[in-house]
């Protein structure tokens, strides 16, 4: 599904991430944890494509393809998804216009008619029942006034009506409660099949307590300096970063 | 005197004798344009004058087009709104094969043409009570307007107990400017506790470079509530210069929007002065240029009572090499204590060869006022962008997008729904042609 090699990337000329590797099968859950600042956020935002990273050296392969070469805007209509850390706040930009302009660029890719508008709010209602989120969300900007959980939550949401093969969370448990972390974590959950994946950013085991992943990856000072099931995790939750940046050092 | 001047008087000689005697007197013509000749039309170098595209007027003929043979089809005009009375002129001359106009009741439609017994005794002339901070300087077009207005409206309004009048007037520029200028005219009166819907359009029947100067005059009672709509929606290669003169007595409520998508120069300078006490005034002001159209407005409140409010919201956007310009002026005289006022100006350039001037102003003469202004111009904000090409939108739909979502502020404030969609329609294709030039 993804492949990341030997990916080093700087931004203003600061090396964030180096020499990294990654490999993500298809139906796959992976976690990558590491301390602030060891390149996290970085690594899900080189792979949705933002602009303001240079790429040094490295590759990364998407589904067989080069994946550094695409635009955002065609990674994404080929199935890989962001979901932000801080989800921008777009106000006169109606939330159901912008899912379905999403689901329509989709499936002009693959060859597909525009959505039904009927059966399209039907689906969003579906999933916004699964989110927790009330129906005047429908007519709301994006993420126009919404709470830091509401923004969190609607980022879920956009990725369950996207269906997307390769969903990178960034940071997706900041900030949430309990029980939007539960219902955040339940939407996760409900998209997990083996032909589509998941990267998992995130800076506490708390989230994989519900989303259980396949492998964890720890990051530190931009490569990968140690992998392992979730019992990795748990050991990080005892013991802190700092043992295996110890290690790495 | 310049030979612009020179011309104005010259076009004034030859044209007069054509003019309609009633409706606006011929001595007031010729003060008209006795003070122009004094004065002169505004050049490059006067005070809020130095965006407007002042040198179209070069090319210009001043004399007012001729009444125009063939009209224009329906369908070549706006689509009339379902149930709202449509008062068109075809540059300056009242078209009423194409017109649906007023029963009797409480409002009256006179124009201004129509013999004396009919025209309501007195009609104040549009510069009658500029604001205060708004020179003689700038209403210099309502009186090239006044000497050679060939016809135009007045709306009178009484109050009542059912729902308010709804009322569109249609100015249609169909001469090019080499046959001749259009002078549209509307003179709007609401008397106590009056209710009015007004809109106020400016089209294009055919694809031509037309000049129009056109003046408005409103004045409203104390309690009357006006909701004014004022769409540009010209030829883009046509030339438009605008004065609105608006004075509210206590209580009296307007609610002025204006979307400015047309013209190759356009250039509007709207005077307000609120009264009386607790006057309300919303200016809602959209403007878009692209290619090389310049958009200029000019906008001065004066309070002149106390505890009245003022609402200015104004966006701009500039593609192509276009200049988009808004001054926002706002004076609170000595006295008018409780003042609350609140301007959000936000231009948004949309090209790298675009120009964007916002200019919030505060003039204050008393304490106890509440005065906030923010202004902003600058470019589409990269997150938003990106997080939109996140989803897959393609960057041309999606900067259109945001471009829309800039606008929302003053379109959400159209409560008509048709006319809503309308506006919708003609911002669409604005913003969407623009897309195809930047393909071809």
């Amino acid at each position: 599904m993804l492949s990341i090699r030997n990916l080093s990337v700087t931004v203003e000329g600061k090396k964030i991430l180096d020499g990294l590797n990654l490999e993500v099968g298809a139906g796959e859950v992976h976690a990558i944890m590491g301390p602030n600042g060891s390149g996290k956020s970085t690594l899900a935002h080189v792979l949705a494509g933002r602009p303001g990273y240079t790429i040094t050296s490295g590759s990364v392969h998407y589904l067989g393809r080069d994946l550094l070469v695409l635009p955002p805007e065609e990674r994404a209509r080929l199935g890989l998804f962001l979901g932000f850390q801080y989800p921008v706040e777009i106000p006169g930009v109606n939330n159901v216009y912008l899912l379905k302009a999403a689901v329509n660029a989709l499936r002009r890719q693959q060859g597909l008619p525009e959505v039904d508008a009927f059966e399209f709010l039907a689906l969003v209602r579906e999933k916004m029942q699964l989110m927790h989120m009330e129906d005047s969300f429908l007519s709301r900007g994006v993420n126009e006034g919404f709470s830091g959980g509401e923004k969190k939550r609607n980022e879920i949401l956009q990725m369950l009506v996207l269906e997307p093969r390769l969903a990178v969370l960034d940071e997706t448990d900041s900030g949430l409660d309990i029980d939007a972390l539960k219902v955040v974590a339940a939407g996760i959950n409900s998209q997990r099949a083996p032909d589509r994946s998941c990267l998992l950013v995130t800076h506490y085991q708390r989230l994989l307590e519900y989303v259980v992943p396949d492998h964890v990856h720890v990051l530190v000072r931009g490569h990968i300096a140690r992998s392992g099931d979730r019992t990795l995790a748990l050991e990080l939750e005892r013991r802190g970063y700092d043992f295996i940046a110890g290690e790495a050092a | 005197m310049s030979a612009l001047t020179d011309r104005i008087v010259e076009d004034f000689a030859t044209g007069a004798r054509a003019l309609p005697g009633s409706g606006i007197a011929d001595t007031r013509r010729r003060s008209a344009i006795k003070a122009l000749e004094a004065q002169g039309l505004p050049g490059s170098r006067d005070e809020n004058w130095k965006y407007a595209n002042l040198r179209a007027l070069e090319r210009m003929r001043f004399v007012p087009a001729p009444a125009p043979q063939i009209l224009p089809s329906l369908a070549h005009l706006p689509e009339a709104l379902p149930g709202i009375s449509r008062y068109v002129f075809v540059d300056g001359h009242f078209a009423p094969a194409v017109s649906a106009t007023l029963a009797a009741g409480a409002a009256r439609a006179t124009r201004l043409s129509q013999p004396a017994e009919a025209a309501p005794a007195e009609t104040v002339p549009v510069d009658a009570v500029p604001a205060e901070g708004i020179t003689r300087a700038d209403q210099r077009f309502a009186l090239l307007n006044e000497a050679f207005a060939t016809d135009g409206l007045r709306i009178d309004v009484a109050a009542t107990s059912g729902a308010p009048l709804q009322l569109e007037v249609l100015f249609v520029a169909s001469a090019p400017a080499q046959s001749g200028a259009s002078y549209p005219r509307l003179e709007v009166h609401l008397e106590p506790g009056a209710q009015l819907t007004l809109i106020e359009r400016h089209s294009s029947a055919t694809a031509q470079a037309s000049f129009v100067t056109s003046a408005v005059q409103v004045e409203l009672a104390r309690g009357a509530q006006l909701e004014h709509y004022r769409l540009q929606e010209l030829d883009n290669r046509s030339t438009f210069f605008d004065t609105l003169s608006g004075e509210l007595a206590e209580d009296a409520a307007y609610r002025l929007h204006g979307i400015s998508t047309g013209g190759q120069s356009a250039r509007s300078t709207l005077s307000l002065r609120l009264a009386g006490e607790r006057a309300d005034l919303s200016l809602a002001l959209a403007a878009l240029g692209d290619r090389q159209q310049v958009q200029d407005a000019y906008a001065v409140v004066e309070h002149a009572a106390p505890n009245a409010r003022t609402v200015q919201t104004f966006r701009g956007i500039a593609a192509g090499r276009a200049r988009v310009a808004f001054n926002g002026k706002i004076i609170v005289a000595p006295g008018a204590r409780g003042t609350d006022s609140h301007q959000s100006l936000r231009g948004l350039l949309a090209g790298p060869e675009a120009e964007i001037d916002v200019r919030p102003q505060l003039e204050i003469y008393t304490d106890e006022v509440r005065c906030n202004h923010g202004a902003t111009a600058g470019k589409l904000d990269d997150d938003m962008l990106f997080y939109l090409l996140s989803r897959g939108l393609d960057r041309d739909s999606a900067q259109r997008l945001l471009k829309w979502a800039f606008l929302e502020d003053v379109i959400s404030q159209v409560t008509l729904r048709p006319l809503r969609r309308q506006i919708e329609e003609r911002l669409a294709v604005h913003l969407r042609d623009e897309t195809l030039r930047e393909l071809l």
